[in-house]
């Protein structure tokens, strides 16, 4: 138990760390509304215009987007970020001076703060109810939506992890993580759903992990994935998790081997 | 048996070799030629356990180095380390129960939080029993006085409060060894005295092994017996500060009043460092010739007012050893 106590204590004292900033807070959910009615006025007009488009229907293309944008308030946090961070001030050696697991301390220190926006999700999704209308799906589809989701968000942290590890050797890792962040956008389904593209490219995308991390979870929520491939998906979420956990291990314990403690 | 031992201990940063300019700047983008410059070169410590130990040196002498190799921060680059038993980098976390470190220049501290919280996690992280945690932080509260800012987040104090934090957030779990890089830097008088006055109780009353680096070579005085000078890397001296002061400390000067102009001040084995207006300071090898010898030398020559010998500081003899280099033979007098 003792062993435990020191990461609950790094996830709480992030989630208040988070809760000082509460202008940051009412800006994020106030630019998500706003995507939510860009996307509603987008959908609308593109449906309106082509009616070819039927791999979704208006209402799911619609819910679709409000659900990957209510996602994206927990999906979009970097948790590892503050490896970086540390990294580049050299304040990371006062954690390798600590008795602690340090990239544990990191996903508690990230726990904590996702944990704090994952409350945000509630009221920005009752004021999105006021843009939108969002289908629910029935009890057993959400819950597999929730389980995908969160190995989704797995993924997403363990990647993001992987990459920053990166920074051990080359110290700043700005200009990779953006075009990481655009293929995601791009390739994870968050923006344009994966069925919107042509079928060739289709099955190369959901091969990519980037697919595991938004697409899935919001294909099953929408019910393109349907029950007979639930198993399909989730397993190939979790390969993509069992091969960044393996990456993350190798990366960790080869990057914190040759750590340059910054200034002093 | 010691309690911190190295040996043949080296480290060596390989860094990339960075040209000047734009055209500099995009050559370095292809080209991959490394620059290694080794930071610690063969040390060998060995400190008892209760020892206090002034580690000093120059800027860039490698004083930070192995202290961040003793933590297991770094990995050596050869040569064998040992601290309570443990290999520092290879038992991190092991190692880390048995070491507080504070660094001058950087805290430890929770930025976000008040500095009663960022104790309160560290108890967590060490696991301290809440009566021990008690007992420490009324003994550092009594030395440091912590009472009046312990409710104020750590980014609001001031340098001399936060280092006082420092100290306490260190020694928290009652490490045996604490490691201390530049704990008095930047701080005013009395924070120093405070710091001091801690660091010598804690070594004293509980018996803790220190290694203290620092510039301040008021805190070695004050503090340490044993002092192990570092440069360029390497160990040039290591031993008791007096036999420092008797190897190296071998010019006196003397400090004459001339109550009438005398032009030759030529002696033997002497130098006229200063000369302002009818003080002259005459700076002599005391091995070679002795005070009352030069004394008689400038009497003959000149009439005197008034006379002083001034003993070389402390600050002076480093200086010398940092400019000049250490040499375990008898330094040649400057002429």
């Amino acid at each position: 138990m003792t062993a435990v106590r020191p990461y609950i204590e790094f996830a709480k004292v992030a989630f208040s760390r988070e809760a000082t900033y509460r202008f940051e807070v009412f800006t994020s959910i106030g630019s998500l509304l706003v995507r939510v009615y860009l996307f509603r006025m987008v959908w609308t007009a593109l449906y309106f215009h082509n009616a070819g488009i039927r791999a979704l229907t208006l209402e799911e293309a619609i819910t679709y987007s409000t659900v990957a944008l209510l996602m994206s308030l927990v999906m979009d946090i970097d948790q590892t970020q503050l490896l970086v961070s540390k990294l580049e001030d050299g304040s990371i050696a006062t954690d390798f001076m600590k008795p602690i697991n340090v990239p544990f301390y990191f996903f508690s220190d990230g726990t904590g703060e996702v944990t704090f926006h994952a409350f945000t999700i509630i009221p920005s999704l009752l004021l999105a109810l006021l843009i939108v209308h969002i289908q629910v799906p029935d009890p057993v589809v959400l819950a597999v939506f929730f389980l995908s989701f969160f190995l989704g968000y797995l993924v997403g942290l363990l990647m993001n992890f992987v990459l920053n590890c990166i920074a051990f050797w080359t110290l700043e890792i700005q200009a990779m993580q953006l075009i990481v962040t655009w293929i995601t956008d791009l390739l994870g389904g968050e923006v344009i759903p994966l069925v919107f593209f042509p079928p060739v490219i289709q099955s190369f995308i959901y091969i990519l992990p980037f697919a595991a991390m938004y697409s899935t979870p919001l294909l099953i929520y929408v019910g393109v994935i349907g029950p007979d491939e639930y198993v399909r998906a989730l397993l190939v979420q979790v390969v993509w998790i069992a091969i960044f956990t393996v990456g993350a291990v190798l990366m960790w314990r080869f990057g914190s081997r040759r750590v340059v403690v910054q200034g002093g | 048996m010691p309690i911190i031992e190295t040996r043949g201990l080296r480290k060596v940063f390989r860094s990339v070799q960075r040209y000047p300019g734009v055209g500099g700047a995009l050559r370095g983008l292809f080209s991959r030629e490394y620059i290694d410059k080794v930071a610690v070169e063969d040390v060998n410590l060995t400190m008892e356990a209760g020892e206090l130990v002034g580690y000093i040196g120059p800027n860039g002498a490698g004083k930070s180095t192995t202290i961040k190799m003793l933590t297991g921060i770094l990995v050596p680059t050869s040569g064998e380390i040992h601290v309570a038993g443990l290999v520092p980098y290879q038992k991190r976390k092991e190692n880390a129960r048995n070491i507080g470190v504070v660094f001058g220049q950087r805290s430890q501290l929770y930025w976000d939080l008040p500095l009663r919280e960022s104790f309160e996690l560290l108890r967590a992280i060490y696991a301290v029993p809440r009566a021990k945690y008690d007992a420490n932080m009324a003994f550092f509260s009594e030395i440091l006085d912590l009472d009046e800012f312990m409710t104020t987040p750590v980014r609001q104090l001031s340098l001399g409060q936060r280092m006082r934090g420092d100290f306490a957030a260190a020694m928290l779990h009652d490490p045996p060894i604490v490691y201390l890089d530049e704990p008095t830097i930047g701080l005013d008088v009395v924070a120093k005295e405070a710091i001091r006055t801690f660091i010598a109780k804690v070594n004293e009353e509980r018996g803790t092994t220190v290694i203290l680096t620092t510039h301040d070579l008021a805190d070695v005085e004050r503090l340490c017996n044993r002092i192990v000078l570092i440069d360029d890397g390497r160990i040039v001296f290591d031993g008791e500060l007096e036999r420092l002061r008797m190897e190296y400390g071998t010019h006196r000067t003397l400090v004459v009043t001339l109550a009438e102009p005398c032009d030759d001040m030529t002696f033997p084995h002497t130098e006229l460092v200063e000369q302002e207006a009818n003080v002259v300071h005459l700076r002599f090898d005391r091995r070679k010739i002795t005070a009352e010898h030069l004394l008689r030398l400038v009497t003959e020559r000149c009439t005197i007012s008034d006379v002083s010998i001034v003993e070389p500081e402390m600050e002076d003899i480093i200086r010398r050893i940092y400019l000049e280099g250490y040499r375990t033979q008898a330094p040649t007098p400057a002429s």
